[in-house]
């Protein structure tokens, strides 16, 4: 520091940090357009599907955009209720979904105990094997799964769809509760072993509660994706009665045209458990992103 | 309360690479045993494998006489303190201490009683219901050791539970830890580097070495008759100095020849150790402790002259590092290498061969750097040691305790 001041020209030096602190302002001022921009581009689509979802018909189909629904309407969400098959969808989600988060919860919890804790044969390629298949695209899987799955008769099931969700989601809550695991130090369950439990006791009464703001993170995107997926739900469930909300959505599209209102209607409803949810876990969800990063 | 016996224990990892081999150790019932040597000697890991931490390679642990080799933590009753506590961040303080109780069934109204008694004698009353985050370094440390004392285990294990505090608290807990030992009267076998710990709190130490024993006593007996160059260098602080010299016959008395001064040997020293004898016209290894070396004046027996590197004012006493003529030790992987003096000699260039002599010197006398001194060596407190192998040269009536592999 003290040889760049010498070499600064000394006539400069008093105007420096005028200048620098306005250079400072502008970049900031910058950043933070940036910043809004970037915001409005994610937010629009948000907003113009629960706009949509308020406006009557007219408004909807006009060519020119009303970017605020002036005389807003509910009707559009009767509609979407009163189409056939809703509460059943609503049903099938929440199977799904609270199957999906359950499992993959106690599964990773277990799996990634194994990970970290463990020395056991191969386990360096199966940390590998669960990085390398979160990047096969999922529309190359498809076909050989459904093969697999109507050979083991679970074509147009709630359960064969539970188990493909829980294949992509388990990689994914696997690693991130292994890093969890491998933050809290190894004294901590040897302490409880000394004290009179037993390996798996260690674990249950010492381990799972420090790994709380882990489960809850990887719950949250179990969650996520087990109620926002689309692609495997809509191949594999054929039934209407046996459709998840996302399918039943897509039933708003028929061949004689879309009908706007009740289908951003109906986004909207499906929308909303997850904001809920995401609402209620947020504030842990930071906390456990930066539990590991503080010792115990 | 109960004996714990290691016999014949070795613990080899899986390349070969032996963290402890045949160790025999018998720590006697309400014994506090410290364990002690450089980091990596294996200490932890034997303490580990009593424990039932770390699976024992080969030999046997016995606590209160039964083997305990494949027996599960929980059911050895040892209770341990950690490094760094390992408290449980989600339990509170009481939670904490009653965890072991509720473990083994303790009814409620007992835990509450015994947790209450312990967090009163360490006087954690006020702390109970807070988490260990709320707590300073040195509360964590008690309440780390109330856990264990709260079982009423048959022994305590200690991995350097003093290493995370700072000096002062440090010195205090290790007087309380050693006074809590006392009053309970558990047997303990206690882990730490540090050679101060060792000497003040055990009642036996065990210095280790590259997973091997060197030698098991008394901390006065460790440091009066250290049983080999890795013990003596160990043992001590500041260390005891250590160089060659050459045992020489002359007539029937025996001469030891420290640089060009002649050092005679009276009769009784030679007497006591009469191996010193077959040395004659070999160098040997030569130790004294830093207090034994004394400033020549009034001395009439033979003198080193040396010249004053360093002065370092405790207080109490000054510490003088004194470059003499002498011939270094040249075996350095005989002794501890955090103990070896400070860099190569600086001042005097007439001196081939120098050695920094460490003294302790009253305070009271006026000593500057660069200047000459002479001092007294009493060759009554001379240690010596088998060059090659780095073993004592035992006095008659000191047993040496265990053997040093060179």
């Amino acid at each position: 520091m003290s040889s760049v001041t010498q070499i600064a020209p000394t006539p400069v030096a008093p105007v420096a940090p005028r200048g620098r602190g306005r250079r400072r302002r502008t970049r900031q001022l910058g950043w933070n357009l940036l910043g809004l921009l970037v915001l409005a581009v994610m937010v629009f689509p948000v907003y113009w599907m629960v706009a949509t979802a308020f406006k009557p018909g007219q408004q909807i189909l006009s060519y020119t955009p009303h970017w605020v629904p002036t005389n807003p309407t509910l009707s559009n969400f009767r509609d979407a209720i009163h189409q056939p098959f809703f509460w059943n969808a609503v049903k099938n989600s929440l199977i799904v979904v609270s199957a999906v988060v359950a499992l993959s919860v106690v599964l990773a919890f277990l799996a990634s105990l194994a990970l970290a804790k463990f020395h056991f044969y191969g386990r360096k390629a199966f940390i590998v094997l669960i990085l390398g298949v979160q990047m096969v695209p999922l529309a190359a899987l498809i076909i050989p799964l459904y093969i697999l799955m109507s050979r083991l008769g679970q074509i147009d099931k709630l359960t064969g769809v539970i188990a493909m969700y829980l294949t992509f989601v388990l990689p994914f809550t696997v690693w991130t509760m292994r890093g969890f695991l491998l933050g809290i130090p190894k004294e901590l369950e040897e302490a409880a072993m000394v004290d009179g439990a037993t390996r798996f006791g260690a674990f249950v009464r010492v381990l799972l509660p420090l790994v709380g703001p882990g489960l809850v993170a990887t719950s949250i995107f179990a969650f996520i994706q087990a109620w926002n997926e689309f692609i495997i739900a809509y191949v594999f469930l054929h039934t209407p009665a046996k459709q998840t909300l996302m399918v039943w959505l897509a039933s708003f599209t028929t061949l004689r045209g879309t009908d706007w209102g009740p289908l951003m209607a109906g986004a909207t409803l499906c929308a909303l458990p997850v904001v809920v949810f995401f609402l209620l876990v947020q504030r842990r969800i930071a906390f456990g992103l930066t539990a590991g990063a503080v010792r115990g | 309360m109960a004996q714990i016996e290691l016999v014949h224990l070795s613990k080899v990892y899986g390349n070969d690479v032996a963290a402890v081999r045949d160790l025999n150790l018998d720590v006697a019932e309400g014994e506090f045993m410290v364990l002690v040597g450089p980091s990596g000697c294996g200490k932890t890991t034997a303490l580990r494998m009593v424990a039932g931490l770390e699976e024992i390679s080969s030999g046997e642990i016995r606590i209160g006489g039964k083997v305990v080799n494949e027996l599960a933590p929980r059911d050895r009753d040892i209770a341990m303190v950690f490094q760094n506590y390992a408290l449980y961040p989600h339990k509170s303080v009481y939670e904490n201490l009653a965890f072991g109780l509720r473990m083994r069934k303790v009814p409620k109204a007992e835990q509450k009683e015994r947790v209450e008694e312990i967090a009163r004698i360490l006087g954690l009353g006020e702390m109970l219901h807070r988490r260990p985050a709320q707590l300073s370094g040195g509360q964590r440390q008690r309440v780390a050791m109330g856990r264990a004392i709260v079982r009423e285990p048959k022994a305590f294990l200690m991995d350097e539970p003093l290493s995370n505090l700072d000096a002062k608290l440090r010195v205090q807990m290790r007087a309380e830890i050693a006074r809590i030992q006392q009053a309970l009267k558990v047997t303990t076998v206690y882990v730490t580097h540090d050679q101060v710990e060792a000497m003040t709190m055990g009642h036996r130490v065990a210095v280790m070495r590259d997973g091997e024993l060197q030698q098991v006593d008394t901390p006065q007996r460790l440091y009066d008759a250290p049983a080999n160059l890795f013990v003596a260098s160990f043992v001590g602080s500041p260390p005891m100095n250590l160089f060659e010299a050459v045992v020489e016959r002359d007539d029937s008395r025996l001469v030891c020849r420290i640089g060009e001064t002649e050092l005679e040997l009276p009769a009784d020293v030679a007497a006591e150790r009469p191996a010193l004898a077959n040395y004659s016209g070999r160098p040997v290894a030569v130790g004294i402790r830093p207090e034994d070396v004394r400033e020549a004046a009034g001395w009439d027996g033979a003198r080193l002259r040396g010249r004053i590197l360093l002065v370092e004012s405790l207080g109490s006493e000054q510490l003088v590092h004194i470059e003499i003529a002498a011939t270094p030790l040249e075996r350095s992987d005989l002794i501890d290498a955090a103990a070896q003096p400070p860099g190569p000699p600086l001042g005097v260039d007439d001196l081939e061969r120098a050695v920094t002599l460490l003294g302790r010197f009253d305070r009271h006398l006026l000593l500057a750097p660069g200047e000459a001194v002479e001092v007294a060596i009493d060759p009554r407190l001379l240690h010596f040691f088998d060059l090659e192998t780095g073993v004592a040269i035992p006095a008659v009536d000191v047993p040496v305790a265990a053997e040093v592999v060179s």
